[in-house]
């Protein structure tokens, strides 16, 4: 009967947990899991057998906000009126809900954007967190669109998972604009600073999955203005 | 600091619709509006828009068919058009040609004949010949001490 309740228990705990339990005596367990019931609905549940129910979350390193921009309809409507915050998620699960529900960027009407920012960001040069940084880019013409939606939810479970960034963290957000001309992926950092940048852009150029003959280029948000700037970094 | 791989995050995808903590719907909706708009716009500049020659690339064929031309041995030449269509008679020969009569009325177009009337009336008064007597002028005439 002991022996019963302790299994019954383990099945209600995550896996991580279980590891902790099973190095632990049999009345370490008990005594840790006295504040714990196992009702009659319950038994047999299990994270696998019942993945709804299942209240563990993967917390992320910090809190994200999906921005989209609306293309425009009418001729009185500004920038700030288009650029809107679609929702903020801090864990993995909640990421997967808003990705899975939301249209891909291949469904996207011309002239929309995705944007995805740390914290309380805004996705513009304005911000204070931005002023100082740039943003590395790449197009893809339309003849490599197909795989457009791949190549972005693979940017967004880099720049979520932070597996792109250092210690440090340099990602600010990243975005991708739906063109007439194809689609552009940018990942915005907080510095210009050179050393750093280039260990970031060589691991965004391997997300992307890009050939050694394309050009991932960044630019400095302070030449943004300038039609005619050219990339301060090139890989 | 919270690090995942890709793998690891898409290992924690969920098999099943997990539903998102803001308004899909509405979200859905408004990109639908806007992606309907936009079809109209592109429809609306499609049909206002000029229309352009389509002869750039098919160019109507304007190909008069060519007179037969013989020679005699005379040297003179006689053209003939072969007709598409011979009507036959009874007797298996071909019939004579019923040609209608038409009595064609031209009317000139007045536009493009010049005009008559001069351009400048003043004009009228210098071509008008002047045979007025002029009994002044007379007296001082030298006509008659010559004579």
């Amino acid at each position: 009967m002991h022996r019963q309740k302790v299994r019954a228990l383990i099945s209600l705990l995550p896996p991580h947990h279980c590891v902790i339990i099973i190095n632990m005596s049999v009345e370490e367990v008990t005594q840790k899991t006295q504040g714990l019931s196992v009702s009659e609905n319950q038994e047999g549940q299990t994270v696998l057998s019942n993945s709804k129910d299942f209240n563990l979350k993967h917390p992320l390193n910090s809190k994200w906000t999906l921005w989209y921009t609306k293309p425009p309809v009418g001729e009185n409507e500004s920038w700030s009126d288009l650029l809107r915050p679609v929702t903020s998620f801090t864990t993995v699960e909640e990421f997967w809900a808003i990705q899975q529900s939301i249209p891909r960027p291949r469904e996207l009407p011309l002239k929309s954007d995705y944007h995805l920012f740390r914290d309380d960001i805004r996705p513009e040069w304005e911000d204070e967190a931005n002023s100082k940084g740039g943003k590395w880019s790449f197009q893809f013409k339309s003849a490599r669109a197909p795989h457009i939606d791949d190549l972005w939810l693979r940017a967004l479970l880099a720049v979520i998972g932070e597996s792109i960034d250092e210690d440090d963290s340099e990602i600010n957000g990243v975005v991708v604009n739906v063109r007439r001309s194809g689609y552009k992926i940018g990942l915005w950092t907080k510095s210009v600073d050179q050393e750093p940048l280039s260990k970031v852009g060589a691991k965004f150029k391997a997300v992307l999955q890009l050939e050694e003959s394309d050009k991932l280029e960044f630019f400095a948000h302070s030449s943004a203005n300038d039609k005619n700037a050219r990339p301060t970094l090139v890989l | 600091m919270a690090k995942y791989t890709e793998e690891e995050l898409l290992q924690l995808k969920p098999t099943e619709d997990v539903s998102a903590n803001f308004d899909v719907d509405g979200f859905k909706t408004m990109i639908a509006e806007v992606a309907e708009h936009h079809e109209i716009a592109d429809l609306f500049h499609q049909k206002a828009r000029r229309r352009s020659s389509h002869h750039h690339a098919v160019r109507p064929k304007i190909k008069a068919h060519k007179p037969k031309i013989t020679k005699d041995e005379e040297g003179w030449c006689t053209s003939t058009r072969k007709a598409s269509v011979v009507a036959v008679g009874d007797d298996g020969e071909p019939s004579p040609a019923f040609v209608a009569q038409e009595t064609l009325r031209v009317k000139p177009n007045n536009k493009n004949i010049a005009s008559s009337r001069p351009a400048d009336t003043r004009d009228i008064v210098t071509d008008k010949p002047t045979m007025t007597f002029n009994a002044f002028a007379a007296l001082e005439s030298d006509e008659e001490d010559q004579v």
